[in-house]
């Protein structure tokens, strides 16, 4: 590499929490220009140790150098939603006039700041109201304001449209080649490969493999990250259409996030994915198809109101954290005539079918009497998804059934989708993963702003086209 | 650091806490803790009729301890059991003092009365959260005040007894007393019908979709909502059935024990019972337990402050400390949990 020193040097870091060793020993350097990508499952430690190089957690062992000021971009924001955009930005660092702050400077400052990045953001928005994927350009303006020369930044494409990413990575390619070093904490693969000049592969809090990425290739990569091939997605079969859910001139929701005039039908038999981008009404749609929120329009069943649903968050809509495995299995399904008597709730029956959700769905867990709570993320998913799916019914509503989970039980729980479609079940599939509604959908709605932008059969899929009605352009 | 917080938050670190808290209450009122401990257990558990005064005090704190229990499971913090003690004691007394009927029936009645009573108290601070949205703490608390004040009126009223010196309907006719359990002491069978409702509430809680449903609105109310689970209904139903437990406590302690209605027959056992119901983790067996814990405090204080000087008021110093080492001790468990979490999800 360059005989320069790095930028920023880790030794022999090492991170242990109560239960998990996050970071087991870690080396890595990283040099001025360079853009670096670190990658690895959910749990592998990238983010823990992307904190520790910051300088925000406090390793075990190990030590951390780093010449020149260091910026992180968190994949949590941490911002004042009471604030606005340029308040934000410049927090701690507002331009003065003698004692008051030169607001018009500030706006200025920050606006220029945009343009020159091609972020595309409004200074004086309060940031309460902004869509998520803006909120996430107010973080890295934020960071870029301190013109850092070492730059971290955790899954910060998580919330972007397929075109703001590009925008997103033409900034960082210009940072770079001005001389900042760049670390990108990421599990998006094509943007490794696309973008970074150097990739270092994390498992189990080590770092498994380092490559340069001109001489890798996404395969190896991945396979690096779960440490073998990769589990393969179910087949897709033949099946026959027949109509389901059919959704008219639906209006729901307040002006942000809400929807207005949405027309979409979903057979039994198919998946029909809703790619977007967070923020552009998919939460209003899922809670009115699901009956939590009142609604305008008709939204109609063929074949009754059965429905199941796999809640976009886990923690709090799907499980009961304090339940046992068992008792989380019952959940949602308390008034079925199998598992209810009367006022009486079938226990035996309750066991069987979480005995049987777990072998299933393989949920890796010591007993089904553990609480949820101690399960990790993706067995947690596991046990959302199967129980939603174990009584085979026949719509299911599926919002980011996927997302925070390991590429494996990602794998396992878009195999089981594609069984249910298989046998004949009707899925509705939001996602902001659009690698995942390529993956899975038969037929693609396209949302923007609350309306559906475009309609897409799988044989007619056209990523540039999709991409480019994500970010609201034709 | 770990071995201290696994030391207090056992059961075996709360007791040795409490006694050590005890013991400086003790010190501070001017007694030797040697003393007032001998007191404190001579007088709760030294003879028959002290032990039978101890299961009286158990008795009425099981009640509405079993009835908070119930609301907090349910996520619902009721702080209104002293109130529908009240109402449903007070519709007991009512009918014990004023109709005549076959003695059995007339005990039953009385009974039931007490749990419409209680009920209906609770039912309206479940009906005021489930459709109005007012806070239950709030509505619960403000309601104690209300029942306390209108038993007042309406016995003073209608109901007042011809030999009453305070707030109080006639005497119940012996007929219409609840049978004694162990004999020559004020210890009734009501503490049967507690220990029957609290079987009844962990079968509730263990085998019903009734219990099941509560348990998760309790846990995870989002998630209730989500899973068809109808939060108004066990919103209203768990307050109403909290309610009707602490009503049958006041049916009690009107036919088991004092044998008429006075709008003082109780000396805030709805207050205390939140504690016990926390010592209890709401777990109805545990409830079962710590009652007795608290009705060895209750009976015993008095004794104590007979013969060690020690004022029955510490003992309510030494009930608030308890709550205290308890709080603290979900506390520190719920910390643990929690960094584990992060850990686990990092």
């Amino acid at each position: 590499m360059s005989v320069s020193p790095p930028a920023l040097r880790l030794r022999g870091i090492r991170k242990a929490f109560p239960r998990v060793v996050a970071v087991d020993g870690v080396d890595l350097d990283l040099f001025a220009g360079e853009i670096h990508a670190l990658v690895g499952e959910n749990g592998a430690g990238k983010s823990t140790l992307a904190a520790i190089a910051f300088g925000e957690l406090r390793p075990d062992s190990g030590t951390v150098e780093a010449h020149g000021t260091v910026g992180l971009v968190h994949q949590h924001f941490e911002l004042v939603g009471r604030l606005r955009v340029w308040q934000n930005v410049l927090l701690g660092r507002e331009p003065r006039h003698g004692w008051r702050i030169d607001t018009d400077a500030a706006r200025k400052r920050v606006g220029d700041l945009a343009k020159a990045n091609d972020l595309t953001i409004d200074p004086d928005a309060l940031v309460e109201d902004l869509p998520v994927g803006a909120q996430q350009r107010v973080e890295l303006l934020r960071e870029l304001e301190r013109n850092p020369s070492i730059l971290l930044l955790d899954e910060p494409t998580a919330a972007l449209a397929p075109a703001e990413i590009q925008g997103f990575f033409g900034t960082v390619v210009q940072l770079a080649k001005r001389g900042t070093a760049v670390l990108i904490v990421t599990h998006k693969l094509q943007e490794v490969i696309a973008f970074s000049e150097r990739v270092s592969v994390m498992r189990h809090g080590k770092i498994v493999a380092a490559m340069r990425t001109a001489e890798t290739s996404v395969d190896a990569i991945a396979r690096a990250m779960v440490g073998g091939d990769l589990p393969r997605v179910a087949q897709r079969e033949t099946t026959t259409l027949r109509p389901c859910l059919t959704v008219r001139g639906l209006r729901a929701g307040g002006k942000e996030g809400g929807i207005d005039g949405i027309d979409l039908d979903v057979a039994s038999g198919e998946i029909a994915g809703i790619a977007g981008v967070e923020g552009n009404g998919q939460t209003a749609l899922a809670d009115s198809v699901a009956g939590m929120i009142p609604f305008r329009g008709s939204i109609a069943f063929s074949n009754g109101r059965k429905i199941s649903i796999i809640p976009q968050d886990r923690h709090v809509e799907g499980l009961v954290l304090n339940f046992t495995i068992a008792e989380n299995a019952v959940l949602g399904r308390q008034d079925l005539p199998g598992l209810r008597h009367g006022i009486l709730l079938d226990r035996a029956r309750a066991r069987r079918d979480a005995a049987a959700i777990v072998e299933r769905f393989d949920v890796r867990a010591p007993s089904i009497d553990v609480k949820v709570r101690t399960l990790s993320g993706g067995n947690q998913q596991k046990l959302l998804v199967g129980k939603a799916l174990i009584d085979e019914p026949p719509f299911i509503l599926a919002y980011n059934p996927t997302r925070g989970i390991d590429v494996g039980a990602a794998a396992l729980v878009q195999s089981r989708l594609l069984e249910a479609r298989n046998g004949g079940a009707a899925i509705l599939l939001i996602s902001f993963d659009l690698d995942e509604v390529f993956a899975l959908a038969d037929r693609i709605y396209v949302m923007y702003r609350g309306a559906i932008a475009g309609r897409f059969d799988r044989a007619g899929v056209d990523r540039a086209v999709i991409g480019r009605l994500m970010a609201g352009s034709q | 650091m770990r071995r201290a917080t696994s030391f207090i938050s056992g059961p075996l670190g709360a007791i040795v806490l409490v006694v050590a808290l005890m013991s400086v209450a003790m010190l501070v009122a001017g007694t030797s803790p040697i003393d007032g401990f001998s007191a404190l257990i001579v007088g709760s558990l030294g003879g028959r009729s002290q032990i039978g005064e101890t299961l009286v005090a158990t008795s009425a704190l099981l009640f509405p301890s079993l009835g908070v229990a119930l609301a907090f499971r349910a996520g619902l913090f009721n702080i209104g059991a002293e109130g529908q003690l009240l109402v449903g004691a007070m519709l007991a007394g009512a009918f014990g003092g004023f109709v005549s009927a076959p003695p059995v029936v007339a005990v039953v009645v009385m009974l039931v009365l007490g749990a419409i009573g209680g009920g209906f108290w609770g039912a309206i601070a479940g009906w005021m959260k489930a459709r109005l949205r007012a806070n239950e703490i709030i509505s619960t608390l403000m309601l104690n005040f209300v029942a306390q004040y209108l038993t007042l009126f309406v016995v003073t009223q209608w109901l007042l007894g011809p030999s009453a010196t305070g707030a109080e309907t006639p005497w119940l006719p012996n007929n219409y007393w609840l049978p004694t359990l162990i004999p020559h002491t004020r210890l009734s069978i009501g503490i049967l019908v507690a220990l029957a409702i609290a079987a009844a509430l962990q079968f509730l809680f263990t085998r019903t979709v009734l219990g099941y449903e509560m348990r998760v609105a309790g846990e995870a109310p989002e998630a209730a909502r989500r899973n068809g689970i109808n939060l108004s209904r066990i919103t209203w139903l768990s307050l109403a059935l909290s309610g009707a437990i602490a009503g049958v406590g006041g049916a009690t302690i009107v036919t088991g024990e004092l044998h008429r209605f006075n709008t003082q027959l109780s000396p805030g056992y709805g207050y205390i019972a939140i504690a016990v119901a926390l010592v209890g983790d709401l777990d109805p067996i545990k409830v079962c337990i710590a009652s007795f814990f608290f009705g060895i405090l209750e009976a015993g204080g008095l004794a104590m402050q007979a013969s060690a000087q020690v004022p029955k008021d510490a003992i309510h110093v030494i009930e608030g400390l308890i709550i205290l080492v308890l709080a603290a001790r979900r506390y520190v468990a719920q910390r643990s949990e929690r960094v584990e979490e992060a850990a686990a999800s990092s």
